[in-house]
C-alpha cells in the first residue's frame, strides 16, 4: 500500500515535470511573450511564488531554530533536515524571481552591483548570507559529540544558529516591506503587510516542516506527541492571527466611507478571482484546520499541512495582484490600448505551467538532497539524516 | 523517502551527564551570539545609510558638458515669433550652459490641448516604440452631466519627478535623477525587475516585452527593426539585447535635447500647448508659464514633486 502511494506520489510529480519543463523551455526561448503580465500590473503569479517560497524558507529556519533551542523532540535529530528544506526554499524562491526577469541574464549586477537602498538588493544580498548561514549550520551539526547534543565541537553553531533565526525572521518580514515602500500603491503601502508576511511565512514554515516529518518520521509515531503536536498549535495559531489581522483590515476598508484601498479590497473579495479568496484561501484553510485539530494519522496531517502550504499561495497573490490592479491615475488604461497596459491580470497557461514546474523543481531538489544529506551523515557522523 | 526503521539511528549512544551539560545555553553562547547578531545588523545598518547618503552615478557635468549650437540665422526671434521658435533659441541659451545649471521643466497647457495625440504618436515614432510601450498618453477626462459635459486632456510624460520613487527602489542603480533634472534609465545596467514600474504612481513606466506591431503577419517589417536613438546611442532590439526586457520612459528625448532640437513632444504638438526649456532662466517661457496661478501637479499628495506642471 505504502509502494503504491509512493509509486503514485512519483508518477504525478514526474506527469508535473515534464509538462513544467516543456512550459519552462517555452518561456526561455520566447522570453516573457507567453505571460499575462503587463506594465500596469508588472507582477504575477511567479513574483506571488517567490515570495511564497521565500516565506517557507524562513518560517522553517526560524520554527526550526526553535526547536532546537528548547529541543523539542525531533528537531535537533531532524535539524539538517529542516536545514535542507529552507536552503530549497531559497534556491526555488530565487528560481522564481529569476525566471521573473527581463534580462535574467543580469540577475548577478543585484550582487556585485547593488543599491542596498532599495528593499530588494538589500533581501537579495540577506538571501546570500542566509544560505551562507544554513551552509554554515549544517557543516557545525556535524561537529558535534552527540547528535542530541546543541553545542557543537567549536562553540559557533548556537551563536551561528542566532544569527539564522534574526534573518529568517527578518526578511520574511521585509517581503512585505518589499511591498510597502511602494507608496504608489495605497493597499501595499500598510505596517500590517510585513507582518502578515511574517506570519504567512511562519504558517507556511510550520506546515512545510510537519509535510516532510509525516514522510520522515516512523509510522507508528503518535501524531499526538511533540513534535507533530507543536507543529499543529503553530500552524492553527499563526491562521488565527492571519484571519484575525486580515478581517482587521477589510472591516476598516468597508467601515470607512472614504477608504483608499477600497476598490483592491473588493477585488479580493468580489472580483473576478472571488474564488482565489473564498474557495482557496478560506475553503481551504477551514479544512486543513479541520484536519489539523481532529486528524489523528500522518494522512490526516499531511493532507492538511500540504493544503496549507500550497494554498496559502493565495494569501501571498492576494496582496501582490490587488495592489496593482488599482490605477493612481484615472483613465489611464483607455488613453493607450495594448493588453500588456491593463489593469487586470489573468495568468496565462505557459505562466500556470511554469508555477507547476517551479512547484515540482522544488519538491525534486529536496528529495535529491535527502538522499545526498544521507549519503553525507551516513559517512561522516553514522547516522541516516 | 527514507526507511523509516533506519529512521535516525545514532551509532553512537549518547552519555547522558555530557548532553545536560551540552544542552544549557553558557555565557560564552549568549555572548557570541550578541556579538555575531550585533555585528550582522551593524553591517546592514551601514550598507542602508552608506547607500542612501551616496550620490546617483556620475553624469558628466563642468565645462565639458557645455554644447555650442549655432544660432538660427534666417528667422529672427521677437516676441511675436511661433513659440517654438523662441523655445528654440532659449535651448540653445540653456546648452551653453554645463549640464549641473540647466533644469529642464515641461509645463502643458490643459486649456490648449484638443485631445488629438499626434504627441504620443510623434513619440511612438522618434523613439521607435514597440507595441505595449508608450512614453506620453494622453489621458482623457469627463466631468459634468450630460448635456452640461466637459473634456479635459492631460497628456502624460514622466514627471521626472525631484523625487522621483522609482530611483530609489532600483536595485542595480541602473536609473537616476540626472544634474539638469532628467530622470534616465541605463539600458545596460537594468535587470528588467520591474520594481520601478511598480513604485511609480503616474504609470510612467512601460517594460519592452519584445514585441512587434507585425508579428503574426508574412514578415516583421525592416522599419520596426530600425534602430532608435535613445540618449544617444543606438539600440536594436535584435534577440534579446535592451532594451528589450528593460523598463522604458520618457526622457525628455535627451538625444534631442543634446542636439539642440525640442522634445519630438514639444515640436509636434499643433495646439502648442506644451511648453519647455530651462526652469533657471527666468525669462523663459517655461518659467513664466511655470509662475501662473492656474497650474496644478498630478498626484501632488504622493510627494514626489513632478516637475511637469498642468495650467487649467
Amino acid at each position: 500500500m505504502k509502494e503504491n502511494n509512493a509509486k503514485n506520489l512519483y508518477v504525478v510529480w514526474a506527469i508535473a515535470f515534464v509538462v513544467g519543463l516543456i512550459a519552462f523551455v517555452m518561456k526561455l526561448v520566447t522570453g516573457e511573450r507567453l505571460a499575462g503580465y503587463g506594465s500596469y500590473v508588472p507582477w504575477g503569479l511567479w513574483v506571488g511564488l517567490y515570495f511564497h517560497f521565500i516565506g517557507i524558507a524562513g518560517g522553517a529556519f526560524a520554527i526550526g531554530a526553535i526547536g532546537y533551542f528548547l529541543n523539542f523532540k525531533g528537531f535537533r535529530e531532524h535539524i539538517r533536515v529542516i536545514l535542507l528544506l529552507s536552503a530549497c526554499s531559497i534556491v526555488t524562491g530565487l528560481f522564481s524571481i529569476w525566471l521573473d526577469l527581463g534580462q535574467p541574464f543580469r540577475f548577478a549586477r543585484i550582487l556585485y552591483s547593488p543599491n542596498f537602498g532599495s528593499m530588494m538588493a538589500f533581501n537579495a544580498w540577506m538571501y546570500m548570507v542566509f544560505f551562507a548561514i544554513i551552509a554554515g549550520i549544517f557543516y557545525l551539526s556535524m561537529n558535534k559529540i552527540h547528535q542530541n547534543d546543541l553545542h557543537d565541537k567549536s562553540g559557533w553553531l548556537v551563536p551561528l544558529f542566532a544569527l539564522g533565526f534574526v534573518f529568517s525572521i527578518a526578511f520574511p518580514s521585509q517581503s512585505g516591506s518589499f511591498l510597502g515602500v511602494v507608496d504608489a500603491k495605497p493597499f501595499w503601502s500598510s505596517p500590517l503587510v510585513p507582518l502578515l508576511f511574517l506570519a504567512s511565512a511562519i504558517i507556511c514554515g510550520a506546515a512545510a516542516i510537519l509535510l516532510v516529518f509525516t514522510f520522515v518520521f516512523p509510522a507508528q509515531t503518535s501524531v499526538r506527541e511533540q513534535p507533530f503536536s507543536m507543529l499543529r498549535y503553530i500552524i492553527i495559531g499563526g491562521m488565527a492571527f492571519y484571519f484575525v489581522a486580515e478581517f482587521a483590515e477589510f472591516s476598516l476598508v468597508f467601515w470607512s466611507p472614504n477608504s483608499e484601498i477600497r476598490t483592491s479590497v473588493e477585488l479580493i473579495l468580489f472580483g473576478p478571482f472571488w474564488w482565489v479568496f473564498w474557495l482557496v484561501h478560506i475553503g481551504g484553510s477551514i479544512a486543513a484546520l479541520i484536519m489539523l485539530i481532529r486528524g489523528s494519522s500522518f494522512k490526516f496531517l499531511g493532507t492538511a499541512s500540504f493544503i496549507v502550504v500550497v494554498g496559502f499561495l493565495s494569501a501571498r497573490l492576494n496582496v501582490l495582484i490587488p495592489g496593482q490592479a488599482v490605477s493612481q491615475l484615472k483613465g489611464l488604461q483607455e488613453a493607450f490600448y495594448h493588453f500588456r497596459l491593463r489593469y487586470d491580470y489573468s495568468p496565462t497557461l505557459n505562466e500556470y505551467l511554469v508555477a507547476v514546474f517551479i512547484g515540482a523543481f522544488a519538491v525534486g531538489l529536496f528529495y535529491s538532497g535527502m538522499k545526498m544529506l544521507s549519503k553525507i551523515t551516513t559517512k561522516r557522523i553514522g547516522t541516516l539524516l | 523517502m527514507i526507511p523509516q526503521e533506519e529512521h535516525s539511528m545514532n551509532k553512537e549512544e549518547p552519555k547522558e551527564d555530557s548532553v545536560e551539560k551540552s544542552s544549557e545555553l553558557t555565557r560564552r553562547d549568549f555572548l557570541r551570539s550578541a556579538a555575531v547578531v550585533g555585528g550582522g545588523v551593524a553591517v546592514a545598518v551601514g550598507a542602508v545609510t552608506v547607500a542612501k547618503l551616496s550620490s546617483p552615478p556620475k553624469t558628466p557635468t563642468g565645462p565639458e558638458t557645455i554644447r555650442t549650437i549655432s544660432e538660427m540665422k534666417t528667422v529672427s526671434i521677437t516676441e511675436q515669433s511661433d513659440i517654438l521658435l523662441r523655445m528654440q533659441d532659449e535651448l540653445r541659451a540653456a546648452l551653453a550652459k554645463p549640464v549641473e545649471q540647466r533644469k529642464w521643466l515641461m509645463v502643458i497647457d490643459t486649456r490648449k490641448c484638443v485631445g488629438c495625440h499626434a504627441c504620443t504618436i510623434a513619440c511612438v515614432v522618434e523613439n521607435k516604440l514597440p507595441p505595449g510601450v508608450v512614453y506620453r498618453p494622453v489621458v482623457q477626462e469627463e466631468f459634468g452631466k450630460y448635456p452640461n459635459v466637459q473634456l479635459r486632456f492631460f497628456p502624460r510624460p514622466c514627471m521626472h519627478c525631484d523625487n522621483p520613487t522609482c530611483v530609489s527602489v532600483c536595485p542595480v542603480h541602473a536609473t537616476w535623477k540626472r544634474p539638469d533634472g532628467i530622470v534616465i534609465v541605463n539600458y545596460e545596467r537594468c535587470i528588467g525587475c520591474r520594481y520601478c514600474l511598480s513604485a511609480c504612481p503616474y504609470g510612467a513606466r512601460t517594460s519592452d516585452y519584445g514585441l512587434y506591431y507585425t508579428e503574426n503577419t508574412p514578415e516583421i517589417q525592416p522599419y520596426e527593426r530600425l534602430s532608435n536613438n535613445e540618449y544617444g546611442k543606438s539600440w536594436d532590439r535584435k534577440g534579446h539585447s535592451s532594451p528589450k526586457g528593460n523598463a522604458r520612459k520618457c526622457h525628455f528625448c535627451l538625444h534631442r535635447l543634446n542636439e539642440g532640437q525640442l522634445p519630438m513632444c514639444v515640436t509636434t504638438c499643433i495646439g502648442r500647448a506644451n511648453y519647455f526649456g530651462d526652469a533657471n532662466d527666468p525669462y523663459s517661457i517655461v518659467s513664466q508659464m511655470a509662475e501662473l496661478p492656474n497650474q496644478i501637479k498630478l498626484l501632488e499628495e504622493k510627494g514626489t514633486k513632478p516637475t511637469v506642471i498642468y495650467l487649467i
